[in-house]
């Protein structure tokens, strides 16, 4: 044994904590191993059929004594002569036995039939072989070998139908749909966490650790039950409530590794400074104009210069060369920030100096323990991700506390968790935006250095034309914008049963949530669109959210056939408050000085605001189900919602599903074959609901603003009076967006249970979208009323095929939707997506084409010469070398009439593939996911190709562009006049299919006899290592970017638009799960 | 072990049910919960402060509102659409920036882009004659319900004040698009048809003539902000020059000349001015009235859709670079230095030969106006010092200069001290319609009636005002503004003489034409003017192309981009209704809103 001596000093913080932690384990360490009165008993783990499973973990009950099966099945343990032995393998049903006194106890594991596992679903649990509608399982455990704040990020390559659009920014937001997309708004499925109803912000502050199991429900027949909420699908999830009995079993999982970006942007541009010349060079010869020479010097012999920027005050009269660019300035003379003096640079790379490898921790430590009488499960979760972009950081602290109490008939309990979460850096949603992190400030001139001669950040000023700010003074200055969330999020719950056929329960959940972020603008004269004044602003969040759920079940078995019904009623109610204050040009920047009170800034400046909301639903449901012998299953849901959202005579919507089973296998002609083990057939149909539109809209809002209505009547200059006007048109008619699917399906077991096979296809169609049209500006730009209209359909299948093997297994699951829109208001043949980039209008929503296609020219290539521009169509700015536009209506005239649809973002297909194998102790898995089909708008291109804003260039922009003899080029010529080729068409129009490794695991079991941590799981992990594609920007895997409508969130109208997505991270990390 | 008896199993059933039954039996649990949060309603506004503030924000919307902004279009000046569109200006800034400008500026009306910029605009007026007529159904609600609320005084000025904005609202419209659909405060249905600009015309004048009944003779509680019965007298002018009723026009301007309250400033460096004294002046008809440091915290109230206009970095504004005048206004502003006229007028076939740029120390003599228009390189710039060509964002894309017009003074402190890039933002006010425009519409009626002595007496009037002071060295406000004979003026000639005749009504047209030109430079009238004489078409053309009644001087040649340019042909007439609006306009699949033709 070890000897822990007395002599160490307590360190501080985590160190202090991890010694702790470490101490535990030498302690446990040292428990193992020693106790008496043992028998060695030895023995052999088969399948039903006589192949020996390896792999299979032996445990001796209440001790931590476990071995592992090898190859041949074969296990040697000690144990004593009285204890219980449990077998435990994947896939395969546990089995316990007693040693008795025997030395050989030799098992059979039956492998556990997918449709015998017991899922969660809406209110209750379901053997799989009772459900009827499409619900998906989540392979928690494969989930979680990736290291995410969120457990959603995983869940496109787990689950069949489902798909998650995320960026790499640590703690940044998971943009899951279900199933295609049914709205054209607001298409967030509503995540059920323990009972409790929880929003997509809530799901950062679930440790995905505590996670016991996932469903989705994906279909309207297996969603009904959660009514007016289901309609974008229903995420069911179940954390560790369920202790053991025994003493405490402490499980501690560690895993730490270093994460970098997949991919940098100086992979694509160039890096160097007079290669940047030379296409600068090229686009003014071209354009039959003078080079400039005021950065570069002579264009046929140019050189970095010596300042791109040195204040005329620090530059003496003779200090310039015959071009006039600063050969000289004089030091003492810098100021920040009147007289600044910046260096030339031969080549920055603003990529590298921004982004790089970033530590990412995940600690877990719970505690699990009981008796018959009650349980407990406590956790704690400390998660710190720092972002690859420098100054950039997630970390989230949880604890955990589950409890249940069983006394004879009743039974109670709560699942809380208290999580708080910070987001340093300002950026955990950043899409790219302009004005973010990456976007159009990464595409800072390579010329342009990154300090100024006294260290402080240099920027763009001097050299024309460029708009960006020095990027690495934006991650630096953003480094104390933090955004905390404090969430306590949980529920108490009691049940009663009252006879063995009838119970009852009941359920308070609660989401208690408060947001903050504090934020600092900062001022940049070393631009040459200088901000002059800096300013902070301060803002708090509160929401209280709670839900009572009351049910109760009836469950009947008569000889053949079985019988359950279940009656609830719930009731919810939710309300929020937001304050902001700001205030301008602070004295002192100094972060002890940054908040918002007169003295200390600009008291003019001061400006305080505050909103709020409510809402409230009321529901009452009740299942039925009913099942004869296996065979044939039934099942009725009908649920009744009242929403404060909607129109006083519209409030309430009745939501009926239907579920058909057919479990084929059972019947008699299929007795007896060989090959399918067990097949049910599925049919459901059903209607679900949305009321997810802001509070209130149900009647005409008034309001105004200082900088909207109020006005200088009195021409002062100074001063303003207040004035109102309509904000939001009402509508006292708004009802249910009512979701109808129809989901045929088949779970089927082949070669018992060796081949699983789950398939769904299905038809979803979304009626009386909930939408605000745009209204005619004579209706003023009050929002638009929210009405009922439009229609929208999702086709598809998904499909995942299982095998689980002896020593491997493999899941592969599948996904095709097909998205339209049916109508719109009836009288609109499209609207546009929301329009954010600098080339106009790029996404469309036209009926019969999937919600967020792209729109615009079609680029048919370049124009080759002069009598090619006569014979064309007449085009605006048409010359050799620039982008040829179809005439799509044949008119003879290239204008808007020409626009169409150029692709659209939604994959044809998505795939994950599971892979998992053990030999002996050891195990390795993978996870493969890809996407194909779909397009991504390079909106980057507008400046990395077409050089908004005197951009940064690609590499191969010089090589590639058009010239007379490279007819065939991949850009259009480099010419300074051609405004007209950038125009939003095809050429911006790539392909995001991708494949890639997201997990990949290698782990080893130490044996029971091990000298240290005996019966430790040490793994090693990578994730996201490799990426096949064929798309050229930065990272075809990216979010939807954040965008807002009248009516709510309108990201999906806005779908795969690159905009500079902070990409995805390539981690290597180990880690670590011992149990004492 | 314990067992809970049955009787507590009872009871704590019953309490379940009985909490449950409460909480449906509460019917308002619903109904509650749907009020909605911080905002106000119908029923809060019914009273004088709702239809005052009301009132408020239809006055809000002369300029880019907050709510509405989404590019330049919006700007009460229309510098994209009078300006840029017309030989006072260029886009500016570099090629790519705002893209939809160069479309404006290359007449190709009908694409995506240029459609973003004329929504802006559309929107921007029909949100204003919406705020117009609901101050006026809410004044009607008041009366009904609470008689005693106003003074009929009140009553009477408020309905003016409102049915005035409303004609406004509707002229900006209909001197873009002609034929617009035209709102009152009892439509209902917001995908009217759009009529005939004729009828348009008739409208507005019937809405003037309304507000001319109602409101008062000078503006309600004394503020200047107010339009009285002056100002839509001045708007009636207005309306009737634009539709070429000399008469009426010529008797409308007569009586605002005999008995209306305006007069032209003293001198020009007072015209466009920051200085709070300066704001309102005798010469202001109507302005959108510009506030900065007024509590509002991006500075959205001062010279808001103005805001790219100035010199880009490294002067004190830094940003963006747009609208400089171009090297054809320059030229315009050159005299003749025998007679003391624009050499326009003198020398009609070459002068705009000179490419530029036009800098100090050249001392051809140029009339001292253009040195309060447009920023050009060593000449000092108000009171900022001297102009530098280096404050040109790009002056290959844009040309050498800036305007200078909307330029607040350093010495007003009218800058702002919040928002993105406070330095271009000031409480300088916009002016929409002032007494210089008035009197030279005046001296264009009549001329059109004959009456050439009286044109040529009101453009002399013009003239010797601007002969009254230059931009001077200006390190303070006395020395930046002075005799244009002043010696310490080193930079520039100036002359600017009285016409001694009229010699024939095509001489005269001209001389009125080039006079309004000159005074109304960059304000946002060139293209509309150019319109209404009937002259766009060759005006823009050979402005462009040099061809054919120009000697040189082609604009194609000095900005290489205007190659691009269409010409301006007969579909020009008008600019074409938002593609947007047209769509929405749609009623069982028939767009209500009918295409301008030829777009």
């Amino acid at each position: 044994m070890e000897k822990v001596s007395g002599t160490h000093s307590f360190l501080n913080g985590r160190s202090r904590w991890l010694r702790a932690v470490g101490l535990s384990l030498l302690f446990a360490v040292a428990l193992s191993g020693t106790a008496l009165g043992q028998l060695a008993v030895t023995g052999t783990v088969t399948s039903p059929g006589g192949a020996p499973l390896s792999g299979v973990t032996v445990r001796v009950n209440g001790t931590d004594i476990r071995t592992v099966t090898d190859p041949s099945g074969k296990y040697r343990i000690s144990a004593p002569t009285d204890a219980v032995l449990t077998f435990t393998g994947v896939g395969h049903r546990p089995v316990q036995t007693t040693v008795a006194g025997r030395t050989t106890v030799d098992v059979t594991m039956a492998a556990i039939s997918y449709l015998e596992e017991v899922v969660v679903t809406a209110y209750t649990s379901q053997r799989r072989a009772d459900i009827t509608g499409a619900v998906s399982s989540v392979n928690v455990e494969a989930a979680n070998k990736q290291t995410q704040a969120s457990v959603l990020k995983a869940l496109d390559a787990a689950v069949p139908g489902v798909t998650v659009l995320s960026n790499g920014s640590p703690g940044s937001r998971s943009t899951v749909r279900i199933r295609g997309i049914g709205s054209f708004q607001n298409n967030d499925p509503i995540y059920i966490v323990d009972g409790a109803p929880a929003g997509d912000a809530y799901m950062n502050s679930l440790n995905p650790d505590d996670i016991a199991s996932i469903q989705v429900l994906k279909d309207a027949s297996a969603a009904a039950i959660y009514g007016a909420q289901a309609g974008n699908g229903v995420v069911i999830i179940e954390t560790n409530r369920k202790g053991v009995a025994g003493p405490p079993q402490v499980t501690l999982r560690v895993r730490t590794g270093v994460a970098s970006p997949v991919s940098g942007y100086n992979d694509i541009l160039l890096t160097n400074s007079l290669d940047y010349f030379q296409v600068l060079r090229q686009r003014y010869l071209n354009a039959g104009l003078p080079v400039p020479t005021t950065v570069y010097g002579d264009p046929n012999s140019p050189s970095v210069p010596n300042y791109t920027w040195a204040d005329p005050s620090t530059v003496c009269a003779t200090c310039r060369d015959a071009l006039g660019r600063v050969v000289t300035a004089d030091p003492s003379k810098y100021s920040y920030p009147n007289a600044l003096i910046m260096p030339g640079s031969q080549g920055t790379d603003w990529w590298k100096a921004v982004w790089g490898s970033a530590p990412v921790s995940d600690y877990n430590l719970d505690v699990k323990g009981g008796s018959d009488a009650n349980a407990y499960n406590v956790s704690f979760n400390y998660y710190d991700q720092a972002g690859t972009a420098k100054y950039n950081d997630f970390r989230r602290g949880s604890v955990r506390v589950n409890t249940s109490f069983n006394r004879s008939k009743l039974n109670f309990g709560e699942n809380i968790a208290i999580s708080t979460d910070r987001h340093y850096g300002g950026i955990p949603n950043d899409n790219g935006g302009e004005g973010g992190i990456l976007s159009k400030d990464i595409l800072l001139q390579p010329v342009i250095s990154i300090y100024d001669i006294n260290g402080n950040f240099a920027g763009g000023k001097g050299v024309p034309g460029v708009n960006s700010s020095n990027p690495l003074q934006n991650a630096f200055n953003a480094k104390d914008n933090v955004a905390k969330d404090n969430v306590v999020f949980g529920s108490v719950f009691g049940g009663l049963d009252l006879s063995p056929q009838l119970t009852f329960k009941t359920k308070l959940g609660f989401n208690l949530t408060q947001n903050s972020a504090v934020g600092y603008g900062w001022t940049t004269p070393q631009n040459n669109e200088a901000n002059t004044s800096n300013s902070i602003f301060e803002n708090n969040f509160q929401s209280t959210d709670w839900v009572w759920s009351n049910i109760a079940q009836y469950l009947k078995t008569f000889s053949r056939s079985s019988f359950d019904l279940l009656v609830g009623q719930e009731a919810s109610a939710g309300n929020n408050r937001f304050l902001q204050g700001s205030i301008n040009n602070l004295l002192n920047t100094d972060l002890n000085s940054r908040y918002v009170q007169d003295a200390l800034g600009d008291p003019n400046t001061k400006n305080v605001f505050s909103s709020g909301g409510r809402n409230a639903l009321m529901s009452f449901f009740g299942k039925a189900g009913y099942n004869y012998a296996d065979k044939y299953v039934a099942s009725f849901t009908l649920r009744k919602d009242g929403s404060s959202n909607l129109g006083p005579t519209h409030r309430w919507g009745t939501f009926p599903a239907a579920g058909l089973g057919w479990r084929i296998t059972n019947e008699p002609f299929l007795a007896n074959n060989r090959i399918l083990s067990d097949v049910m057939l599925r049919y459901g149909w059903g209607v679900t609901g949305n009321q997810n539109i802001p509070s209130g809209r149900i009647v005409s809002q008034f309001g105004g603003d200082r900088g909207d209505t109020f006005y200088d009547i009195t021409g002062s200059n100074t001063s303003i009076v207040p004035g109102f006007r309509q904000t939001a048109l009402g509508n006292p008619d708004l009802k249910w967006e009512e979701n109808r699917s129809t989901n045929v399906g088949a779970d089927i077991a082949l070669f018992e249970g060796n081949l699983n096979v789950v398939l769904d296809v299905y038809n979803r169609a979304t009626n009386n979208l909930l939408f605000a049209p745009s209204t005619p500006a004579a209706a003023g730009v009050a929002s638009p009323p929210i009405v009922n209209i439009g229609k929208m359909e999702n086709k598809g299948f998904d499909f995942s095929v299982g095998h689980q093997g002896s020593w491997w297994n493999a899941t592969l699951n599948g996904s095709h939707y097909k998205n339209k829109i049916v109508s719109i208001d009836g009288v609109q043949t499209f609207f546009y997506g929301p329009n954010q980039t600098r080339i106009g209008n790029i996404a469309i929503n036209m009926l019969g084409q999937p919600i967020g296609s792209f729109y615009g020219y079609i680029a048919d290539g370049f124009f080759r010469d002069a009598a090619d521009v006569t014979a064309h169509a007449t085009q605006a700015g048409a010359a050799p070398g620039r982008i040829k536009f179809r005439d799509v209506n044949g008119d003879g005239v290239i204008n808007n009439s020409d626009r169409t649809i150029i692709g659209s973002p939604h994959p044809k297909f998505t795939a994950g593939l599971d892979l998992g194998a053990h030999r002996g102790n050891w195990d390795a898995s993978a996870t493969i996911f890809g996407t194909y089909g779909n397009k991504i708008f390079e909106n980057q291109m507008d400046f990395y190709v077409f050089q908004d804003f005197a951009s940064n260039v690609r590499k191969d922009l010089l090589a590639n562009s058009w010239t007379p003899t490279n007819l065939n080029a991949k850009y259009p010529r480099l010419d300074f006049n051609d405004i007209y080729s950038g125009a939003a068409s095809s050429f911006y129009v790539k392909d995001g299919s991708y494949t890639r490794l997201r997990s990949m695991q290698l782990g080893y079991t130490l044996p029971s006899g091990a000298r240290y941590l005996p019966g430790a799981r040490v793994y090693l992990q990578g994730e996201n290592l490799f990426t096949h594609t064929n798309y050229d920007g930065l990272d075809p895997a990216m979010p939807a970017g954040n965008a807002f409508g009248a009516a709510g969130d309108i990201r999906d109208q806005l779908m795969g638009v690159d905009q500079g997505s902070y990409p995805s991270n390539k981690i290597v990390s180990i880690g670590i799960v011992t149990k004492f | 072990m314990a067992t809970l008896s049955k009787k507590s199993l009872l009871r704590g059933t019953a309490v379940m049910i009985l909490a449950t039954a409460m909480l449906y039996g509460c019917k308002d649990f619903l109904s509650t919960a749907s009020e909605p949060q911080g905002t106000l309603n119908q029923t809060t506004l019914a009273n004088r402060a709702g239809v005052e503030g009301s009132l408020i924000a239809a006055y809000r919307a002369l300029d880019c509102t907050d709510a509405t902004s989404s590019n330049w279009g919006c700007a009460a000046s229309n510098w994209v659409f009078g300006s840029v569109a017309s030989d006072d200006s260029y886009k500016g800034s570099d090629g790519l920036d705002q893209p939809p400008i160069n479309d404006i500026e290359g007449y190709h009306w009908g694409t995506p882009g240029a459609g973003d910029y004329l929504n802006t605009k559309w929107t921007q007026v029909y949100e204003g004659v919406v705020r117009a007529n609901s101050t006026l159904r809410l004044l009607k609600q008041v009366k009904a319900s609470s008689p005693t609320t106003f003074s009929t005084a009140d009553a009477n000025s408020i309905a003016g004040e409102a049915i005035f904005l409303r004609a406004h609202y509707h002229f900006e419209a209909w001197r873009m698009w002609g034929n617009v659909p035209y709102y009152r405060e009892d439509d209902a249905d917001f995908r009217k048809p759009n009529i005939d600009s004729a009828a348009v015309a008739v409208e507005i004048l019937k809405d003037l003539d309304s507000a001319i009944k109602l409101l008062p003779t000078t503006p309600r509680n004394g503020q200047v902000g107010r339009a009285s019965q002056w100002t839509a007298k001045a708007y009636r002018g207005r309306v009737e020059t634009y539709t070429k009723q000399w008469a009426a026009a010529v008797a409308t301007f007569k009586d605002i000349q005999s008995n209306g309250p305006y007069r032209l400033e003293t001198s020009s460096d007072r015209v466009w001015s920051a200085y709070q004294d300066a704001s309102n002046g005798p010469e202001t008809i109507f302005a959108y009235q510009a506030s900065s440091n007024d509590g509002e915290p991006n500075a959205a109230n001062s010279n808001y859709g103005e805001r790219l206009n100035f010199p880009y970095s490294p002067s004190h504004f830094a940003c963006c670079g747009f609208d400089p005048p171009s090297q054809n206004l320059v030229n315009a502003f050159l005299v003749d230095p025998a007679s003391g006229l624009p050499l326009s007028i003198t020398a009609p076939t070459t002068w705009n030969t000179s490419n530029g740029p036009f800098v100090a120390g050249n001392m051809t003599p140029v009339d001292p106006r253009l040195d309060w228009t447009v920023g050009r390189d060593g000449v000092p710039f108000k009171d900022w010092g001297n102009y530098s060509i280096a404050w040109v964002r790009d002056p290959q894309n844009g040309g050498p200069y800036m305007p200078k017009k909307i330029i607040h003074e350093k010495g007003s402190g009218a800058e702002a001290t919040v928002g993105w890039q406070p330095q271009q933002q000031s409480s300088i006010n916009i002016h929409l319609y002032r007494y210089a425009d008035l009197l030279l519409m005046l001296a264009e009626a009549d001329v059109e009636q004959g009456d050439l002595p009286g044109a040529m007496t009101i453009v002399n009037q013009i003239r010797a005002r601007a002969a009254v002071t230059a931009q001077g060295p200006g390190t303070d406000r006395a020395s930046m503004a002075i005799p244009i004979n002043d010696p310490r003026i080193t930079w520039a000639t100036y002359k600017v003489s009285p016409y001694l005749t009229f010699p024939s009504v095509a001489y005269a047209r001209q001389a009125v034409q080039t006079e309004r030109r000159l005074e109304l430079a960059m304000e946002g009238q060139r293209f509309f003017d150019l319109r209404r004489y009937g002259t766009v078409a060759d005006v823009i053309n050979s402005y462009i192309t040099g061809l054919p009644t120009i000697s040189g001087g082609a604009e194609n040649t000095r900005r290489l981009y205007k190659q691009g340019a269409e010409p301006i042909i007969a579909k020009h007439r008008w600019y074409a209704i938002p593609n947007l609006q047209v769509e929405l306009s749609r009623v069982g699949g028939v767009d209500m809103l009918k295409q301008n033709t030829g777009w």
